[in-house]
């Protein structure tokens, strides 16, 4: 710190007069006092206020960051602001001097944590010179505030808005409102302040974790509040759902849902068994190297000549390679200088949001079981007031509501959602345990408590958001689109197989429904042939979702006659129950009989089958392809179930759609080759290894055929196919086309 | 200023090296006597499969075909840089028609040919 005048005078960073200002009004904010404890100066709420008024007056006025940075310099949240709401907290609510100075000490807090951002369009060289200094000073007050031993901060904060939040809706002043917003917003930054990946901090970071943060919370009943305030929504609360959903997004984006939903032997032997993965992949990796590794020491020298056409000769040295063809071409390769320029993307600086929501979070064992609990409640209680009400406020494009908050909605509904698909898959494990005492409350509960998410309502406004953003280029927010959407798919699939008729009749609408929407398919196709350089995330985003798309459709469309005739009698019952109540004849529309309910069937699975078969076609295509093959080149970070996906999707182009062709090119051999026989090549123990080997013999084993045939594949397989000659290379004829 | 007084003979004559230009792979080079009909030929003189049971070695035999062309072709390339330049090429006009006159060449009976299998 500096401490004289002069030496603050000759330091340029920060005006030397504002820096003294701001120091002297917090040097008479107070101190420690006789007792040893801190002790308020004599106008401690003045001195508060004026430090207020100075970040307004020139921080945001003049678009500068000198009395954050003096602050953060002075040691004010950890000196001042958090002893003073340690001291006052307790008389909170009957000493109205020290309720205000509280409430001023939170406005500070507020302002000083609300998350550092540069705006490239307003930024000037203040920012820049100011960020990093600031962003770590950020990150202190983090962990100052959860790591603050003598009073509970956040509590504080609630307790701070509590008077106003009992207030009922219509009675509440302006100023409680905005005393609940500064409480809620306080919440916000503390669940969304993170490190900042491009400066390097000295701050162990488990002691601001998302791990810590929720155990904080829980310690601090602040999940009560958040659940409180979101089971209310609409009644007692209105402007507050974008805070609660921001708070929502900075606690869930990254956790891994599975995990939170197993017991802990489960999760335990499942970590056992991703550690025994992982040690048998290095294993195997470690081997592969050793394969080829080099058997005597590296100055041996041996040299070697490759014998090549026209008389010409390439030398080698090295001795890892002898004996060995494929080895020798890869050295070859691999010694060249040279490298083709990568496209290295137009933007740097959204990188951050790149990664926003696609980096797996890892929590301690105490921080799931509070966010279990937390997540169960939120469910039973929340989910649909919240998400419902959220709905209808993007809907109205209301003031409060800000792009971002589409793109946390639409990531939180993909998130609960798989949250309650896991939950009722652990209670069905559960009570199918003969040993458990738990009862049966799977098979009887329907899907009701996420039923605001599946309504058509919901539908429309995600189609026109994914629309949008695909127009806009927004990819950010597309691959929340669809990864809601994905999502929404798997969960109407588990419905249709409840045991509950009305869910199943609620599927089967919805299955029906998006069966026949023309514009769905064709934006799904279109977002998987438009990929390019949008990132990995988003390739797992975009290619999970045309394969879930694909499979729904598929098992849809096979559904057998018997399945559509029992549909069909259910309905009908549904109907003359619904007659009946309402006290009118159906008009014997309900008495139809058997056999015309199987025509009836026949012909419609026949129309299905028709329709998929044309659909199916649309989705295989060179473009998709080349999609596929950016996500298979990361077959080594593949999961399990990754794999799969790719797997299906070129064991459908080559066999299914007997379009092969679209998979005959170089570089495409080149991977499938790489993948089963190395180096670097897939783990020969995989789980998948198997098929990947059988259908990459089999593909081989066409390809080795239809050169054989014919031999201006050759050339062809240097390129994409042109439509053209796409059908005369499959089938060695022309098209007949029809005549008119 | 004074060297418009003494006709600028003292002036010093920048001598401007040119940089030698790097060749480049594209339409030229892939039509010329070493790119395509060199790679059609070889294709025929030296590629031979052994057929089922041996489908990798078959596909390695034919990926090292390829490796070598290209090296020979374009030597500063990588090969998976020289297949992407390669199949970026594939999509101009010119190599285009190419591309169709040589599958045409391969057809079992010319397209005039009314008289159509079907």
């Amino acid at each position: 710190h500096q401490t004289t005048l002069d030496e603050w005078a000759k330091d340029p960073v920060v005006d030397p007069e504002v820096r003294a200002h701001v120091y002297s009004l917090i040097t008479a904010l107070g101190g420690t006092g006789d007792d040893g404890t801190y002790a308020l100066g004599d106008d401690a709420l003045l001195c508060l206020k004026d430090l207020r008024r100075w970040l307004k007056f020139v921080d945001a006025k003049l678009n500068r960051h000198d009395v954050a940075r003096s602050m953060a310099e002075a040691n004010l949240v950890k000196g001042d602001l958090l002893e003073i709401l340690a001291k006052v907290s307790e008389k909170l609510i009957h000493d109205k001097l020290k309720y205000k100075i509280a409430l001023a000490c939170l406005e500070l807090l507020v302002h000083l944590t609300w998350p550092f951002e540069i705006d490239p369009d307003q930024a000037t060289a203040d920012h820049y010179r100011h960020g990093p200094y600031l962003q770590l000073a950020q990150i202190g007050y983090k962990r100052a505030i959860l790591q603050f031993d003598r009073a509970r901060i956040l509590q504080t904060a609630v307790r701070i808005a509590l008077p106003s939040m009992t207030v009922p809706l219509r009675e509440r002043s302006p100023r409680d409102e905005g005393i609940i917003r500064i409480a809620l917003y306080f919440i916000r930054n503390i669940a969304m302040l993170s490190p900042p990946n491009n400066v390097p901090t000295d701050i162990d970071e488990a002691e601001i974790s998302r791990s810590t943060t929720i155990d904080t919370f829980h310690e601090q009943d602040i999940f009560q509040v958040l659940l409180t305030v979101a089971s209310n929504i609409g009644e007692d609360f209105v402007e507050q759902d974008v805070a609660i959903l921001e708070i929502l997004f900075y606690l869930l984006k990254g956790v891994e849902v599975e995990k939170l939903f197993m017991t802990e032997k489960d999760l335990t032997s499942k970590n056992t068994d991703e550690l025994k993965n992982l040690i048998q992949k290095e294993k195997s990796m470690l081997a592969g190297y050793a394969r080829h590794a080099p058997t005597r020491h590296n100055r041996f020298g041996t040299m070697v000549w490759v014998k090549r056409d026209d008389d010409k000769v390439s030398t080698l040295s090295g001795q890892d390679f002898l004996g060995k063809t494929q080895r020798t071409m890869q050295k070859m390769d691999t010694t060249k200088k040279w490298n083709k320029p990568k496209w290295r993307g137009r933007k740097k600086d959204n990188d951050h949001e790149r990664d926003e929501f696609d980096l797996p979070v890892a929590l301690t064992s105490s921080a799931r079981k509070h966010l279990t609990d937390f997540v169960e409640e939120f469910l039973d209680s929340s989910f649909n007031p919240l998400f419902m009400h959220l709905r209808k406020a993007i809907e109205r494009e209301a003031e409060r509501v800000e792009t971002r908050h589409s793109r946390q909605y639409f990531y939180l509904v993909s998130w609960f959602l798989r949250a309650e698909c896991a939950r009722r898959r652990m209670i069905k494990e559960r009570a199918a345990d003969p040993r458990s005492a738990e009862v049966l409350t799977a098979e009887d509960e329907s899907y009701g408590l996420v039923a605001e998410v599946m309504n058509q309502e919901t539908f429309i406004l995600l189609n026109r958001y994914m629309q949008r953003s695909q127009d806009e280029k927004a990819w950010q927010d597309l691959n929340a689109g669809m990864k809601c959407f994905t999502q929404i798919l798997l969960t109407v699939q588990e419905m249709s197989e409840s045991a509950l008729e009305e869910d199943q009749e609620i599927a089967e609408n919805i299955q029906n429904r998006i069966f026949y929407e023309e514009s769905t398919h064709d934006r799904i196709v279109h977002i998987l042939r438009d990929y390019k350089h949008q990132g990995f995330g988003y390739l797992d985003a975009c290619t999970e979702l045309s394969h879930v798309f694909l499979r729904m459709l598929e098992r849809y469309a096979k559904q057998n006659v018997d399945l559509q005739v029992r549909s069909r009698r259910r309905a009908r019952k549904i109907r003359k129950k619904q007659a009946q109540a309402q006290g009118v004849d159906d008009g014997g529309k309900a008495h139809v009989s058997e056999t015309e309910d199987i025509a009836a069937a026949q012909r419609t699975t026949s129309e299905r089958k028709f329709d998929f078969a044309r659909f199916a076609a649309k989705f295989v295509n060179q473009s998709s392809v080349n999609t596929f093959i950016s996500f298979l080149r990361y077959y080594r970070d593949l999961d399990t179930e990754q794999l799969k996906r790719a797997h299906r999707f070129f064991y459908r182009v080559t066999f299914k759609m007997e379009l092969g062709v679209l998979l005959y090119r170089v570089d495409i051999l080149q991977i499938f080759y790489k993948m089963i026989k190395g180096p670097e090549g897939l783990d020969s123990e995989a789980a998948n290894f198997k098929e990947w080997e059988e259908f990459i013999r089999h593909f081989f084993r066409t390809v080795v055929k239809r050169v054989q045939d014919r031999p201006e594949l050759i050339v062809e397989m240097l390129f994409s196919k042109i439509p053209a000659t796409l059908f005369f290379l499959e089938h060695g004829y022309d098209r007949v086309m029809p005549t008119r | 200023q004074p060297a418009s007084a003494d006709l600028g003979i003292d002036e010093e004559i920048k001598v401007v090296k040119k940089r030698r230009p790097i060749p480049k792979l594209d339409e030229e080079r892939l039509l010329s006597d070493a790119g395509i009909p060199r790679l059609q030929r070889i294709s025929k003189e030296r590629l031979r499969f052994k057929g089922k049971g041996h489908e990798y070695g078959d596909i390695a035999r034919m990926l090292n075909m390829y490796q070598l062309w290209l090296d020979d072709l374009y030597p500063r390339a990588k090969f998976a840089d020289a297949l992407t330049m390669i199949e970026a090429l594939g999509h101009r006009k010119r190599i285009q028609i190419s591309r169709k006159a040589w599958i045409d060449e391969g057809k079992p009976r010319p397209p005039v040919d009314s008289e159509d299998e079907d």
